[in-house]
């Protein structure tokens, strides 16, 4: 069953274009990986499917700022929701975890899920609560301690933690593994995995490196300025030398 | 002389930290600075004065109908006029400045002025402190001052809307992306730190005389004890807040009385120079924030 789809996305920064008519679609239970370099345009595409885009672009009209141009539709389990405010589009059942892990800094662990069980009630906190504990055992021993003072591997679980507690169907992951060392890359993407497991929830993942996600995406796209350039499952992924050798980091020596 | 200093220093500056608080909330939330502040003062005790002497409504009742408009008056301007300006902040305040000097000059033009406009105190008589006598009035205004700060520490840590108020005065965006709506919070936050202001109106008005004055002179302190204490930081307001209290009654008993509408600017402008955010301001004691 289809439950994203993104139908020739364009989203320009002024003059310069971020997204240039990019299609994606993501079916219900699958994990998706987004890949693409520095500034392909992977936060500008997650900003727009969360519909923080429409927030940002509303503030900076208001301030006479940069100009944003969105065109192109997002269809989420078939309802176009292009002009969805973001916080309408939780309670459809996307959530978004963003890119370097923005927690509530002044806040310890527990406040922080708290906060971000806003639309839950008492029971359901609990239950996510608990599902987020026990992704990541790590949150629970650390639960009255400062977000803001937390390492960036500490505060990027968090920020995972808060997308979870939105208790979304479509969770969508921004760069998650960003600027994080091999170890706790792949304690990271253990918790994905166990999260998938556990919550059937479908998963949209956006990375510079396709190899630490190999394990658990079904399917992946590479994007490139904006645009795609290759798309398929694993396999064909690690099939096309191209591709292999931009994002998997592998030598041609290595053949 | 020195047990009435302490004890009237004392009140005076839980006066203004009741003053100076709903300010500090509204801003530490959706950060508008609302300079409308001392025009919603002003309202809320001419609204309550209404009721009470001109309608003939139990005290109560005229006074807490006076805080619910006061409150929806605060959502109301930024829904229609806020909403429309944020990030924009001098925008903000200017809109905000301009709508509470249209509300006191108007009051003016009403003819508010003089000794007939009174609110009564909730309770005659006096109670002995430390061998100073104090009147009813201001043992309620401390009482309900504490009252106050623990319902407001309840509500920030333990409700949904605290939280989300939380939230948002953190990190908008992130707040957003779990589907808290942030203009939904701005709106009340305004709500609340109006309520906030007209409940210290409430409290303290019978004190003295109702007069369009005090309301600039009330916005003065609000904005002097933020500023003292750090913008958004609770604590910050209180430990201004008895900062200035305390110079004051000081001044006014040493030195002169004519000079202490002078301290709370001499304060702010003080702190400006020599730490620009506020003794809490900013990255310190960070927790301590709405
Ligand atoms: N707020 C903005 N204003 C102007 N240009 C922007 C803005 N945000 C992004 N861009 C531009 O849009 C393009 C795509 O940026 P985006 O952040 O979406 O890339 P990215 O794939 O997430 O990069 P990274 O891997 O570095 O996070 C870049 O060229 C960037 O400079
Ligand atoms: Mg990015």
């Amino acid at each position: 069953m289809n439950m994203l789809s993104v139908k020739n996305l364009t989203v320009f920064y002024e003059n310069a274009i971020a997204i240039n008519k990019l299609s994606i679609s993501v079916n219900k239970d699958e994990i998706v990986g987004v890949i693409g370099p520095n500034s392909a345009g992977k936060t500008t595409l997650m900003n727009t499917i969360s519909g923080l885009m429409l927030d940002t672009k509303l503030k900076e009209d208001r301030r006479g700022g940069i100009r944003i141009s969105i065109f192109g539709t997002i269809e989420f389990l078939g309802e176009n929701i292009s002009n969805t405010w973001p916080d309408k589009r939780v309670r459809k059942g996307i959530a978004l975890c963003r890119e370097r892990h923005p927690v509530f800094g002044e806040s310890d662990v527990e406040e922080n899920l708290k906060i971000s069980g806003y639309l839950s009630s008492k029971e359901q906190l609990k239950e996510s609560l608990s599902l987020v504990y026990d992704t990541f055992p790590k949150l629970l021993a650390m639960r009255r301690r400062k977000a803001g003072l937390m390492s960036g591997g500490e505060q990027q679980m968090l920020a995972i933690g808060i997308a979870l507690m939105a208790r979304p169907r479509l969770l969508l992951l921004d760069e998650p593994l960003l600027g994080l060392s091999p170890n706790i890359q792949a304690q990271l993407v253990e918790a994905i995995k166990k999260i998938k497991q556990q919550t059937n929830m479908t998963i949209l993942i956006t990375e510079q490196f396709a190899r630490p996600l190999i394990p658990i995406i079904d399917r992946g796209y590479v994007i490139e300025n904006g645009m795609f350039a290759f798309g398929g499952n694993k396999d064909e992924l690690y099939g096309n030398p191209d591709v292999r050798k931009a994002y998997f980091g592998v030598d041609y020596d290595e053949e | 002389m020195l047990l009435s200093v302490l004890v009237y220093g004392f009140i005076n500056s839980v006066i203004l930290a009741m003053v100076a608080l709903g300010f500090s909330i509204t801003f530490g939330i959706s950060r508008v600075a609302n300079f409308s502040h001392g025009g919603f003062y002003i309202l809320g005790g001419i609204f309550t004065w209404y009721g009470l002497i001109k309608l003939g409504m139990p005290y109560f009742l005229s006074a807490g109908l006076s805080i619910i408009i006061i409150g929806a008056l605060g959502a109301l301007m930024y829904k229609v006029i806020l909403i429309r300006l944020r990030g924009l902040e001098l925008s903000e305040v200017i809109a905000t400045l301009s709508l509470g000097i249209v509300i006191l000059e108007l009051l003016r033009g009403l003819g508010v002025f003089g000794y007939e406009f009174r609110n009564p105190v909730f309770m005659d008589g006096s109670v002995d402190i430390l061998g100073v006598g104090v009147g009813i009035q201001r043992i309620i205004i401390v009482c309900a001052g504490a009252l106050l700060l623990i319902l407001l520490h309840f509500f920030v840590h333990h409700t949904k809307m605290g939280l989300a108020f939380r939230g948002v005065a953190q990190q908008e965006h992130t707040a957003l992306s779990v589907g808290i709506n942030p203009d939904l919070v701005s709106m009340l936050s305004l709500a609340m730190g109006s309520v906030m202001c007209a409940l210290s109106a409430v409290l303290i008005l019978p004190l003295g005389v109702i007069s369009v004055d005090e309301g600039y002179d009330i916005l003065i302190k609000a904005l002097a004890v933020c500023i003292i204490g750090g913008l958004e930081s609770t604590l910050g307001v209180l430990v201004a807040a008895f900062i200035i209290g305390y110079i004051e009654v000081l001044t006014s008993m040493y030195i002169s009385s004519a000079l202490t509408s002078v301290v709370p600017l001499a304060c702010m402008l003080g702190i400006l120079l020599v730490r620009p955010s506020g003794i809490f301001g900013k990255s310190k004691e960070i927790e301590e924030r709405v």
